[in-house]
């Protein structure tokens, strides 16, 4: 299954659905078809004027270019997923989700396509990260039998 | 090469980057990161305390600490964030104030959209780039020797002699051929000081015209209008260190800059509505049957709340001020309605994007309609509006003043 | 007139061609060198580079796919992968060139904290207590406020 993952360019997050033989549905995929493509020349991510105007299907004209031009990237993969995950509180986050209007909205999103979402915060301790994977692969588990 | 570092968020998202890089490379300058590592954003973080929610805003003031704390190489610093972000405008001006008070670099800010091409940033990265390269001229509080200034703008051109610290001789005439006026100009600022043109020692040139008339005229200085006005402002108001803002209403456009200590860190210019000009006032004091020179003190003496004026538009704004005097409105209701009107507009419109520091320096022609400066001040919630003497001629005086470091002769 | 085109060569699909993180945990069995060593040692057509937190691999998905799935199997509780926008050493987002780290780098930086406890959690699966911390009622604040006094 696709899933989802929020922060979108967690490491953890994407290793452990990837180790359940899932697929999950980064950031860098995105950044890269831009990245490699020979034929703009914007960088360093590529990222045209267009962007921010494709961004308009999530957000109106009146929100900031940035969150319009990140939601460009982050919107098709939430639309792709077939499950999501999402880590809160995450501490750092820079770049891509640097900025915080942009998450609240990809967050909203998530949750409004009535898809499985697995809903975490980010650890603080030895416990709370043992039990954030314990309940990323219960989670992942479960999608597994849903799916026959 | 100048190096401007680069405090912001957003722009890769925006897509303006590739533009801001451009428009650094196109006078010289290159773009740099400052470095700032996990630790010292959390260190750097605390220390400014602000409570950012987003983490590319807290990204930023680690960098501008490692600016302040000189552990980032850098000789200016441009900063930026998305257009209509509360959290980026708020931050963009602390961080802005931050550097400016714990350091000596000239700083330039800057809110983007998706549109912002590289031409818009010229004008800065242009400012930023002199005030690395001159900046012993544009600290230059005193003008010495005899010098010339010319502003050659898009509906005037202005020019102003000045000797030892002191304008005695100015011309002033609407520009229709740029060369010619200035020429004219020059004659008139000459007139009845006793002094031919070969005696000048400097010239300086700014405004549209200044590429030709510089070139024309072998000029000693030609320089873009946002740091030749904010320093002929600071200049002839008295106000050379600490904060301003600089409100230029002009006859095609306005131009509103901030300046601390006298050097421009942002500015706005628009040129989008003639009903926010000079001419909408031209327009009315011609309607109103009276010389421009009278449409001020006629507006001061009326009340813009009895004459009925529903649109900032040239024509229909018009049309509305024909209609009150139609029903019995009195022409001082009238003057103060379409003082106000300018007023408004350009707070609207212009001032929006800016963070209005007082004094502010009213200059330019308009500046002279005491009226239009009454509106100013009052719509702006009463701040201090300063119209320093010679107050129409402030390119021409920042001209000559900082040539007058420049001049060989 | 241009040449025919080969049949037996096909083009290139840029999209075919990703880079990947590979990440060491902490308490990794092997180190950055055996990494990179074992990685060249697998003899698939990949742009290899060694870095600070393990090693960027880059080339075919189909080839960098299999590497990641190899690599793993070394020490499968300690070796983190993550993909990645931009191709090896790119100077777009390189350090070096630009001067600021790469904006992902801190989150790996962050993340990177955590691992060791991920690798316990994943190798030996445990159930853990976790204190939940609630906001203190004002009735108890106010208690204790006055307890102070």
């Amino acid at each position: 299954m696709k899933i989802a993952i929020f922060p979108p360019n967690s490491l953890i997050l994407a290793d452990l659905v990837e180790r359940k033989g899932h697929e999950p549905l980064v950031l860098q995929s995105e950044i890269r078809k831009k990245v490699t493509s020979s034929e703009i020349d914007s960088p360093p991510l590529n990222i045209t004027e267009e962007d921010p105007i494709k961004g308009l299907k999530y957000a109106a004209i009146e929100v900031p270019s940035g969150v319009r031009g990140r939601m460009s990237i982050f919107g098709p993969l939430i639309e792709e997923a077939d499950a999501a995950m999402i880590m809160e509180d995450a501490p750092f986050g820079f770049g891509c989700i640097g900025c915080a209007r942009t998450n609240e909205l990809c967050m909203f999103n998530i949750r409004k396509r009535n898809i499985p979402v697995l809903e975490l915060k980010y650890p603080t301790s030895k416990e709370e990260t043992i039990e954030m994977v314990n309940k990323i692969n219960e989670f992942l588990d479960s999608l597994e039998e849903k799916n026959g | 090469m100048v190096k401007i570092a680069q405090i912001s968020c957003g722009t890769d998202y925006s897509g303006v980057q590739k533009e801001i890089e451009r428009a650094a490379e196109t006078f010289g300058a290159e773009i740099v990161i400052p470095e700032a590592d996990l630790d010292y954003i959390d260190e750097a973080y605390g220390k400014f305390g602000f409570n950012a929610a987003s983490s590319g805003i807290r990204l930023m003031i680690a960098r501008a600490m490692s600016i302040v704390e000189g552990k980032a190489d850098a000789d200016a610093v441009f900063i930026a964030t998305c257009f209509r972000c509360a959290e980026g405008a708020l931050l963009r001006n602390e961080l802005r104030r931050f550097i400016q008070q714990n350091t000596k670099l000239p700083v330039v800010t800057y809110s983007f959209t998706e549109r912002t091409k590289a031409d818009e940033l010229f004008i800065r990265m242009e400012a930023l780039s002199t005030i690395v390269a001159r900046k012993s001229l544009l600290a230059r509080e005193k003008q010495e020797g005899l010098t010339l200034g010319i502003d050659s703008g898009s509906t005037t051109t202005k020019v102003v002699l000045m000797e030892d610290n002191k304008i005695i001789g100015t011309g002033w005439l609407p520009t229709t051929d740029v060369i010619e006026n200035a020429k004219v100009g020059t004659k008139d600022a000459l007139e009845g000081t006793g002094y031919k043109q070969s005696d000048i020692e400097g010239i300086g040139v700014t405004g549209y015209g200044r590429l030709t008339i510089g070139k024309y005229l072998n000029a000693d200085l030609v320089q873009e209008e946002l740091s030749v006005n904010s320093k002929g402002a600071v200049y002839l108001a008295d106000h050379q260190k600490g904060e301003a803002t600089v409100l230029d209403i002009g006859g095609m456009d306005n131009k509103v800059i901030t300046v601390n200590d006298g050097i421009p860190d942002n500015f706005t210019m628009g040129g989008i509505c003639a009903g926010a000009s000079g001419r909408f006032l031209e327009i009315t004091s011609r309607r109103l049957g009276v010389d421009i020179s009278e449409l001020g003190p006629l507006a001061l003496k009326g009340n813009h709340k009895n004459a009925l004026l529903n649109s900032y538009c040239i024509v229909f704004g018009i049309q509305d001020l024909v209609t009150s005097l139609a029903a019995g409105g009195s022409k001082q209701d009238v003057a103060s309605a379409a003082c106000y009107s300018v007023a408004e507009q350009v707070y609207e419109q212009q001032l929006q994007e800016i963070d209005v520091r007082e004094p502010l320096i009213q200059v330019g022609g308009t500046s002279l309609i005491e009226g239009l400066v009454d509106a100013v001040s009052k719509t702006l919630g009463n701040i201090e509006v300063i119209v320093p003497e010679y107050s129409q001629y402030i390119g021409a005086v920042g001209s000559a003043l900082i040539v007058s470091g420049l001049s060989t002769k | 007139m241009l040449p025919p085109k080969n049949p037996e060569v096909t083009e290139k699909n840029p999209d075919d061609q990703i880079t990947r993180m590979i990440i060491l945990g902490p308490s990794a069995n092997i180190s950055q060198t055996e990494l990179v060593r074992k990685l060249h040692m697998m003899e698939l057509p990949l742009t290899i580079k060694s870095t600070c937190y393990g090693a960027v691999i880059g080339g075919d998905k189909d080839a960098v796919e299999k590497a990641v799935q190899d690599i793993r199997k070394v020490d499968e509780y300690n070796i983190f992968t993550k993909d990645r926008g931009f191709p090896p050493g790119d100077p777009r987002r390189c350090r070096a060139k630009r001067g600021g780290a790469r904006e992902g780098f801190h989150q790996l930086e962050k993340e990177f904290e955590l691992l060791d406890d991920v690798s316990k959690a994943l190798k030996n699966p445990q159930k853990v207590k976790v204190k939940e911390c609630k906001k203190i009622s004002p009735d108890e604040f106010r208690k204790i406020a006055e307890e102070c006094k």
